[in-house]
């Protein structure tokens, strides 16, 4: 399949991913390259010597997971785009991937893009950690992504549209799409506070656990604010919702 | 930021953005809303947003009918391009006292005699309209299929949004800091965004109105007073109308989403600008409210908060002019009601402001009853 497509199946990665072990320490390489070719900047620029010295220029990448610290230095020298840093140790619920990229425009830091597996389909909604083009990386950027741990091994490219389109519930509770709310920010609310009072985004059972980040982050795209100065809304008791007949004898609490 | 007004309403709720709409119809220019936060911030957005007819003084009732009256066309009136959410469930008002069996047969006169369908009805039949009340804690009940329950954020939008067309102006997050009196007339007001010269102010400022007016030194005979709600998860329909008692202090409705909302009043609430929630209140609230609608026990509460009441002296708003500062007008003191006289208020403050006559006799409701000593006390509050 991978003479065929390009794209690397199961089988082939079988061989470049790191043990479970290795990856719950932190950062490390992931090098996805399968052919063997004449090339070797990857062996030549890592200044740990956690490539394995080239016998014949030939030869395929043979990385020891132990000494590579994932500094991401052999991901802009790869010719190949193949070199890739996962960390999954960057926060209980998400992995960092961090992917070369050599289009323009380059996404900035802070905002959504839609992360793309190794065939280039959507796979996920992916948050842009931090944008890296320093000269020594001659114009290959590296992008760190932000994706759900469970697809660290997945998404490999991006695509600067966002994942979710106006027709995604992003309310559950009250059922309220993006869209309405992206048509509310353009009729000039402004706020979450307002946002939740004429769409109840925020008024259901959840009380806003999951509508309230992404409310944030489309005013935050809308005004051009940083997310840390949009304000959540008010958190109102009781946070879970409780029977009416469970409520009893508590005590003096303002 | 400098700027000339030909009137400014400082408060962004029902009352400021109905005035607004109505200043504006008749054809005033220039008009400016200004709320220190948003639209129906303050005790609009936080209100039980329950409508009714069924008081005890005639002012009351004339005031409520209109309102009613407006709000089953507000959506085609206001060309909202949402709805007002207008149900009319009508209010269920237990009597379980004998003192309450008489008032409400008296006040049923007074609001036959002037067109309000509202009728006196047993415990059983009670219970017809509400099934899963406990009728055997009541001794009748008074009820009236025209009351309701009524979107506040989205009524307020759609006068909010009929104004705009018209030319007004909505500051929001803009606060009042002070108001320019000069020989005895409003010259202007001081904001945190800059000064805005203008010959007219509007006090709606609801639980913060006695501020505004000291600005100008006027003292206003209100306090504001906490009053909390909750309301639960979202079930299916099963209870028509409001259902409410004085003397038993609650009020409880199933809205049209589906959600119930339910407050009480409690004589030890902080009478100050309070907005927090409280345990007891969760507890009384829950233990009265299953002690009537039994059922009501097994559905989940999701969320409390709190409000202002801004009290008068006799429960009833005052309206119009003050006579000390010229072009100083009042839209307060509504005691808990000003959400539901929102389109009155709008009508007759307005009506004030360009001296035309009042649409609705309110002069009795003006700030010199006071002084005069003449309170028209309303007996029906919760």
């Amino acid at each position: 399949m991978l003479k065929s497509t390009g794209v690397p199946m199961e089988k082939d990665l079988e061989s470049v991913i790191p043990p479970k072990e290795r990856l719950a320490k932190g950062p490390v390489a992931i090098i996805e390259c399968f052919e063997r070719i004449p090339c070797n900047p990857c062996y030549t620029h890592c200044a740990r010597g956690a490539i394995k010295e080239f016998e014949d220029i030939n030869d395929r990448p043979q990385l020891n997971y132990d000494i590579c610290n994932g500094c991401s230095i052999c991901v802009s020298h790869c010719p190949g785009l193949a070199i890739f840093i996962v960390d999954e140790t960057y926060s209980d619920t998400e992995a960092l991937v961090k992917i070369p990229y050599e289009l323009l425009p380059l996404p900035e830091e802070g905002t959504f893009v839609t992360g793309l597996d190794r065939g280039g389909k959507p796979i996920c909604r992916a948050k842009v950690i931090k944008v890296q083009n320093p000269k020594f990386q001659d114009r290959t950027p590296i992008i760190s992504l932000a994706v759900p741990k469970d697809l660290s091994m997945t998404v490999r490219f991006l695509s600067l549209e966002d994942y979710y389109d106006d027709n995604t519930i992003i309310c559950r509770c009250e059922e309220v799409t993006l869209g309405e709310i992206r048509e509310l920010i353009r009729k000039g609310y402004k706020t979450v506070e307002e946002i939740k009072r004429i769409s109840r985004c925020g008024m259901g059972p959840c009380q806003g656990r999951t509508c309230q980040q992404l409310i944030m982050e489309e005013i935050a795209k809308a005004t051009g604010e940083h997310i840390e100065n949009i304000k959540v809304h008010n958190y109102r008791p009781p946070i879970l919702p409780i029977k009416l007949g469970k409520i009893h004898g508590g005590e003096k609490n303002e | 930021m400098n700027k000339t007004a030909s009137v400014v309403i400082v408060g962004g709720g029902i009352s400021g953005c109905a005035i607004a709409y109505n200043l504006a119809k008749k054809g005033v220019k220039d008009v400016v809303i200004i709320d220190k936060e948003y639209l129906c911030s303050g005790a609009t957005g936080r209100c039980g947003a329950g409508i009714r007819m069924q008081w005890g003084t005639e002012m009351n009732c004339r005031l409520a009918k209109y309102s009613v009256e407006f709000f089953e066309t507000a959506n085609e009136v206001l060309e909202y391009d949402g709805d007002v959410e207008f149900k009319q469930g009508g209010y269920l008002i237990i009597a379980a006292t004998e003192k309450e069996v008489a008032q409400f047969q008296k006040n049923i006169k007074l609001q036959n005699s002037l067109g309000i369908p509202s009728r006196y009805i047993t415990p059983q039949e009670a219970k017809e309209i509400v099934p899963h009340m406990d009728e055997t804690q009541i001794l009748g009940a008074a009820f009236n299929p025209k009351d309701g329950h009524l979107n506040p954020f989205h009524t307020t939008q759609a006068y909010a949004d009929a104004a705009v067309r018209l030319g007004v102006e909505i500051m929001k997050y803009t606060e009042v800091t002070g108001i320019k009196v000069e020989n005895g007339k409003i010259a202007g007001v001081q904001t945190d965004k800059g000064y805005i010269s203008t010959p007219v102010v509007v006090n709606a400022a609801g639980g913060h109105a006695q501020i505004i007016s000291e600005m100008v030194g006027v003292k206003l005979p209100l306090y504001s007073e906490r009053h909390q709600i909750l309301v639960t998860e979202a079930v299916e329909p099963m209870q028509g109308p409001m259902f409410m008692s004085f003397s038993q202090n609650i009020y409880c409705q199933q809205t049209p989403h589906g959600s119930f909302i339910m407050g009480r009043g409690d004589p030890t609430e902080p009478r100050d600008l309070r907005v927090t929630s409280s345990w007891e209140f969760l507890e009384e609230m829950a233990k009265t409210c299953i002690r009537f609608l039994p059922p009501l026990k097994d559905i989940r509460m999701v969320r409390q908060w709190a409000g202002l009441y801004n009290m008068s002296p006799d429960a009833q708003p005052i309206y119009g002019p003050v006579k000390d500062v010229e072009g100083f007008f009042l839209a307060c003191g509504y005691s808990g009601h000003g959400f539901m006289f929102g389109p009155v208020t709008g009508v007759v403050v307005s009506e004030s402001i360009l001296g035309e006559e009042h649409t609705i006799p309110v002069d009795a409701l003006s700030y010199d009853r006071f002084e005069k000593g003449e309170l028209i006390l309303e007996p029906s509050v919760v």
